[in-house]
């Protein structure tokens, strides 16, 4: 479909009438992140949990700051919550028919997505071996000591970081799909599912930053 | 929730501007917690107050508008808020069942200097200072005290080694209790098991209350009304809703409070040593 034919039927996708008066697909999606919630809700509550059970290492405070970048983590922080506008200018673009907006929000997202894993990639890289060996964070030991919080904050960080990975591999083949010429705005709802799992990936790291890395910096 | 308008092209148009904007705030406030980090202006509960706030509002932000919901249907919020209802939830109670770490309410250490007096009585175990030397007391003695001296082989004091120091603690609660020296020089540990087992014999002529426990021949049991004398015996196969037997030995270990005199080889004081105290999963130390 050219993209005038595409703004030509922009807005005028009609979804199956369905007794919520939603599309079953988007009913599905919101349901399935409310599970994701609980999933999440469950990983952070452990390494709160945790941090505050095992709060020593070897005799003294585990003071973490030793090896987190928090200028790193801010700068990807920022990447992620710009991603997010990308990704909704995007849902809007399709919703108006205007292809090649889509495309290049589609993309936009993607290359931020990226840049969020690629600093995720360099965090943990840094956090297994730091310039200073005694402060290397494994998933069962800091310096070298028995402890629990590489533990739970690789399963935490790395499960977020899987879901980003999975949003943008999902991107990506729409940005493929893009080059078919057939997208049009019938895809809307699609796309618009793949925003609202994108975003959720957002709002999760809008609690991880500072919960798990500024509240860190706290005392 | 629905708020779809009569131009539906015209609708999105201006959604770019409030999707814009929301995204400058976010970044605005992502900002203002990462300042607020570095200018640490606030004490450590308020600044985790300020974060959890800021994220509320992003959060919210996002899922109202990013997310669409204030244009949807309502049903997709009430989707999303159960996952996240459960998932709040879930992490307060996995909080309020984890047990509370345990205080060091008090910790002192100082060295025993109690100047031998010949008018005074000692008892075995004391110690008493003549000059620079310590003495311990060997057996029960009243006044007049026989005189200490290094060379004496009198069974009554015995020259130590050292400085003897008392230790005194107080904590919360807790199963396991370390007290080490920081000092390699002046080398001390110590490492017991405080819990206290209860051991009230039972007797029909005493009040009980809710939560007693007593002991009868090797049997434990636990008083589940209170009672005044005379009192129902507790028996194994009782139906009486007054006692109920327990297994195992019912142990009491909150504000557990203990001493120790110890000799060392150096003069020390409280900052020279540390407390470690367990309770279940945690390790809590002062210093």
């Amino acid at each position: 479909m050219s993209e005038a034919s595409a703004s030509a039927h922009a807005l005028d996708h009609h979804e199956p009438v369905t007794s919520t008066g939603i599309p079953n697909k988007k009913v599905l999606m919101w349901a399935f992140l409310g599970s994701d919630c609980m999933f999440f809700g469950t990983l952070i509550s452990t390494h709160l949990i945790y941090r505050k059970i095992s709060a020593t290492v070897g005799g003294n405070f585990l003071d973490i700051r030793d090896i987190f970048d928090i200028e790193l983590t801010s700068f990807s922080t920022f990447i992620l919550l710009a991603s997010s506008l990308f990704m909704a200018l995007a849902v809007s673009a399709i919703h108006k028919g205007n292809l090649s907006s889509t495309r290049w929000m589609l993309f936009g997202t993607i290359i931020f997505g990226l840049i969020f894993l690629a600093c995720q990639v360099y965090e943990f890289t840094h956090f297994v071996q730091p310039p200073d060996p005694q402060h290397a964070l494994t998933l069962s030991t800091y310096g070298g000591e028995p402890h629990v919080f590489g533990s739970t904050f690789y399963v935490l960080t790395g499960t977020h970081g899987t879901h980003v990975a999975i949003g943008v591999f999902w991107l990506l083949g729409w940005l493929a799909y893009s080059f078919t010429g057939k997208m049009s705005t019938a895809d809307a709802l699609d796309i618009e599912c793949c925003g609202l799992y994108w975003h959720f990936v957002d709002i999760v790291w809008i609690i991880i930053f500072p919960v798990i890395y500024l509240m860190e910096y706290a005392f | 929730m629905s708020g779809h308008s009569e131009d539906p092209i015209a609708e999105e148009s201006k959604r770019f501007f409030t999707f814009f904007n929301l995204s400058m705030l976010l970044v605005a406030i992502t900002g203002i917690e990462i300042v607020i980090i570095y200018v640490q202006t606030f004490d450590g509960a308020s600044i985790i107050g300020v974060l959890f706030a800021t994220s509320i509002v992003k959060f919210v932000g996002v899922v109202t508008w990013f997310m669409h919901l204030k244009w949807d249907k309502i049903l997709n919020t009430i989707l999303f808020l159960m996952g996240l209802v459960i998932a709040v939830f879930t992490f307060f109670a996995v909080i309020y069942m984890s047990d509370d770490p345990p205080k060091v309410i008090e910790f002192n250490v100082a060295s025993v200097e109690n100047d031998w007096s010949a008018d005074a009585g000692y008892s075995s175990g004391d110690y008493v200072k003549i000059d620079d030397s310590y003495f311990l007391c060997l057996s029960d003695h009243s006044s007049p005290s026989p005189s200490p001296t290094e060379k004496s082989s009198s069974p009554t004091w015995e020259k130590v080694n050292g400085v003897p120091h008392e230790f005194n603690w107080k904590v919360s609660t807790g199963d396991l209790i370390e007290i080490n020296s920081l000092k390699p020089e002046n080398p001390f540990f110590h490492h017991y098991n405080p819990v206290v087992s209860v051991e009230n014999d039972w007797s029909a002529e005493t009040d009980y209350s809710s939560g007693d426990y007593v002991k009868i021949d090797d049997s434990y049991f636990l008083c589940l009304s209170d009672h005044s004398s005379p009192s129902p015996s507790p028996t194994e196969k009782s139906s009486s809703p007054t006692w109920e037997k327990v297994n195992g030995v019912p142990h009491d270990n909150d504000n557990i409070e203990g001493s120790l005199i110890s000799v060392l080889e150096k003069k020390a004081s409280t900052e020279d040593f540390r407390i470690k105290v367990r309770s279940e999963a945690f390790w809590v130390e002062n210093n």
